[in-house]
């Protein structure tokens, strides 16, 4: 089992005739999720890596009725229009690679996903991972990469970074472990898939017996965790790494490493960590030490 | 990017919002003109500044007179408001004040929508007053507009949304003897991602650090600027104060890295970043920066394994700095990902040719281990 992505899952590529959504084509299918169409208006007809293309995720969806995720490979400026049509045609799954998207097109993004109980992944996602399932975007990279890093095992990954979700998925390969799923959540202020969000999934999923956060400082996110654990819907062991206490010396409001690690009031890594240690939740001073503390229980 | 106050009640003016009759003092203005040109006998002088608390460091002052405003501006200008640059002196007309209110709108991360925050206890940070004191009105940020019995709510929304706000905040919102309301203060955070639709927005330079930035710091935020500006970015850079130059992949390995270079006792001479796949000449730009800081003792290059970025491609822009700058100091590198057996066979020819006390790691070892190693290598010396 997994979360979020197996072997049946169908899935579309928006801006798929931009080199990053190209890159995404060949990084899914090398890897064997089917991805069955691609959408680029105007360039209707076309084929991109063997991939049929539409003008719009409408026409996609008549041809491929069964399409249930939809990766968004746009510029910022077309990022919302993007998504938006995605929701519109009831695509269940929406991961956003996009960078830079303003925070009121997100929040636009989210209001509207929300109502119709879409999930995005997101934005700044390069995506998930389920080793021996499949992969959404490019996290793993090269498909040789990949297999050294990945391996299906019993540890859920869920990371603020990109490079992180890959480092960090490589220290458990190392210590002879593998993930049963992979997530990169995204760095901006509004994470369209939170902690929580994916603990409850984990938790469910028999494959995965423990997980690891790579947190940041700034944001409230790790105290949703913090309640979930209260309220016992989260029971598997958790190590959390909260990156950032050199940002204490940083004045409030600036952002440093992702747009939303901002220095804020009762949300530094040192506050984090307390909260979450009262619950029980391991705490890693390194990112290294996540493998360590979560060994014995993986 | 954080507002001055003078910017933000520009902006608050444009929607609607009442604000006080006021002029703003350069360093090289003439003091007497302006208060002459504003006209008003009982002023407050502010000090234009990014972040508060300037009234407990006497950034805010009364005057009555010509020579009060002189000697007040002058000492304002001469202040240290927690090592802030005063970019320019607020006059304003005082108010005559019959209650101060609390007013801002900004993104809540949990329910991840706007949120309108009000209370009738103003004029103090809001994180000091009691929460039962605090009314909070969730905002769905299709709405394009809100029917609240707050003054001003509207307005602060329409300006909130049209602006690509983060923060907005009226602290103190003042009542007036005559019944009108007036934003006394105004604090905005803009959303910098929003800039393609905001052709208006040009700013005098500043930093979130609330000094005016480095030369370098210029020079780096220039790398990015263009029409590919979300094609991997290679423009971070803050100075800092220590002297090991650093060279980070990615935003939380660099978080990770900076936490741990502190741990082993090392002090950072910058923070840098860059991630994504930026071009080879990106790089270079960067990392020539970087070198030019004068007095560095090391210099660490680290990130994790990549998901796609070239290895080869971008150790090639760092070498090209490398071959250029020819470090005498130690440099410790640890990278993985797509092509790093060529990046670091490039790295190694680079080392040699140019007799550089370079070691260079990959996935076998974690990047925080290899902090250790340069602390080793900066003390064999």
């Amino acid at each position: 089992m997994s979360i979020l992505i197996d072997k049946n899952t169908k899935v579309l590529v928006q801006g798929i005739t931009g080199k990053e959504g190209q890159k995404a084509v060949a990084a899914m299918r090398e890897y064997g999720t089917q991805v069955v169409a691609g959408v680029r208006p105007g360039k209707g007809g076309e084929v991109v890596e063997g991939i049929p293309v539409f003008d719009s995720v409408q026409e996609a969806m008549s041809a491929h009725p069964d399409i249930s995720t939809t990766t968004i490979y746009v510029p910022p400026f077309a990022a919302k229009a993007a998504i938006l049509e995605a929701i519109e045609n009831n695509i269940s799954i929406i991961n956003t690679i996009v960078e830079r998207i303003p925070i009121q097109d997100t929040a636009y993004c989210l209001a509207s996903a929300k109502e119709k109980n879409i999930r995005l992944i997101g934005p700044s996602s390069l995506g998930y991972i389920s080793p021996g399932e499949g992969r959404v975007g490019v996290v793993g990279g090269p498909l040789v990469l990949a297999n050294q890093v990945f391996q299906p095992g019993s540890v859920g990954v869920i990371s603020r970074s990109g490079g992180m979700t890959n480092e960090l998925s490589w220290q458990i390969r190392k210590a002879g472990l593998g993930q049963s799923t992979a997530v990169h959540v995204g760095g901006d202020l509004l994470m369209g898939t939170t902690y929580a969000d994916l603990l409850k999934l984990f938790e469910k999923d028999i494959q995965t017996k423990a997980v690891v956060i790579f947190g940041e400082h700034g944001g409230g996110y790790e105290f949703e965790v913090v309640e979930m654990i209260k309220n016992k819907e989260f029971t598997k062991p958790l190590a959390v790494y909260i990156g950032g206490k050199f940002a204490n010396m940083f004045p409030e409001g600036m952002n440093i490493g992702h747009a939303g690690a901002i220095v804020e009031k009762g949300q530094s890594a040192e506050e984090k960590e307390v909260v979450l240690k009262s619950v029980g939740v391991l705490i890693a001073d390194t990112y290294e030490d996540l493998v360590i503390k979560i060994k014995p229980f993986a | 990017m954080n507002l001055y106050e003078f910017e933000g009640k520009e902006i608050f003016s444009k929607f609607g919002i009442a604000i006080p009759k006021s002029i703003l003092l350069r360093r090289e203005d003439n003091v007497i003109k302006k208060y002459n040109q504003l006209g008003i006998k009982d002023v407050v002088l502010k000090a234009q500044v990014l972040s508060g608390k300037r009234g407990k460091n006497s950034g805010i002052l009364f005057a009555s007179n010509i020579e009060e405003v002189k000697l007040a501006v002058e000492k304002i200008f001469e202040s240290n408001i927690r090592g802030q640059y005063v970019c320019g002196v607020l006059m304003e007309e005082k108010l005559n004040i019959a209650a101060e209110h609390y007013l801002s709108i900004t993104y809540d991360t949990n329910k991840k929508q706007p949120v309108l925050i009000y209370s009738e206890s103003g004029g103090m940070d809001i994180e000091e007053v009691d929460e039962d004191k605090i009314k909070k009105v969730w905002l769905d940020i299709r709405q394009e507009n809100i029917d609240l019995d707050i003054p001003y709510a509207n307005e602060l929304w329409q300006c909130f949304l049209k602006t690509d706000a983060r923060v907005m905040e009226i602290n103190p919102l003042v009542k007036i003897t005559d019944e009108k309301w007036i934003a006394a203060d105004a604090k905005i955070a803009i959303d910098d991602d929003a800039f393609f639709r905001h052709q208006d927005w040009i700013f005098e330079p500043r930093t979130m650090l609330g000094r005016l930035p480095t030369d370098r710091e210029i020079q780096v935020k220039k790398i990015d600027e263009g029409e590919n500006y979300y094609r991997g970015t290679a423009g971070k850079y803050i100075e800092m104060d220590g002297d090991i130059a650093v060279l980070f992949s990615g935003g939380g390995a660099s978080i990770a890295n900076m936490d741990a270079l502190f741990q082993v006792g090392l002090k950072p001479a910058n923070y840098t970043e860059y991630s994504g796949n930026p071009p080879r000449e990106k790089v270079t730009q960067l990392a020539k920066i970087v070198l030019s800081k004068p007095g560095l003792r090391g210099l660490w290059i680290a990130g994790g394994v990549a998901n796609f970025t070239d290895i080869a491609a971008t150790f090639s822009g760092i070498i090209d700095a490398l071959d250029e700058v020819k470090p005498a100091y130690p440099i410790v590198i640890r990278r993985a990902g797509p092509n790093e057996i060529e990046g670091k066979r490039l790295m190694e020819e680079c080392a040699k040719r140019n007799n550089l006390n370079l070691k260079i790691f990959g996935k076998e070892i974690a990047m925080g281990a290899t902090a250790t190693a340069l602390v080793d290598m900066i003390n064999k010396k």
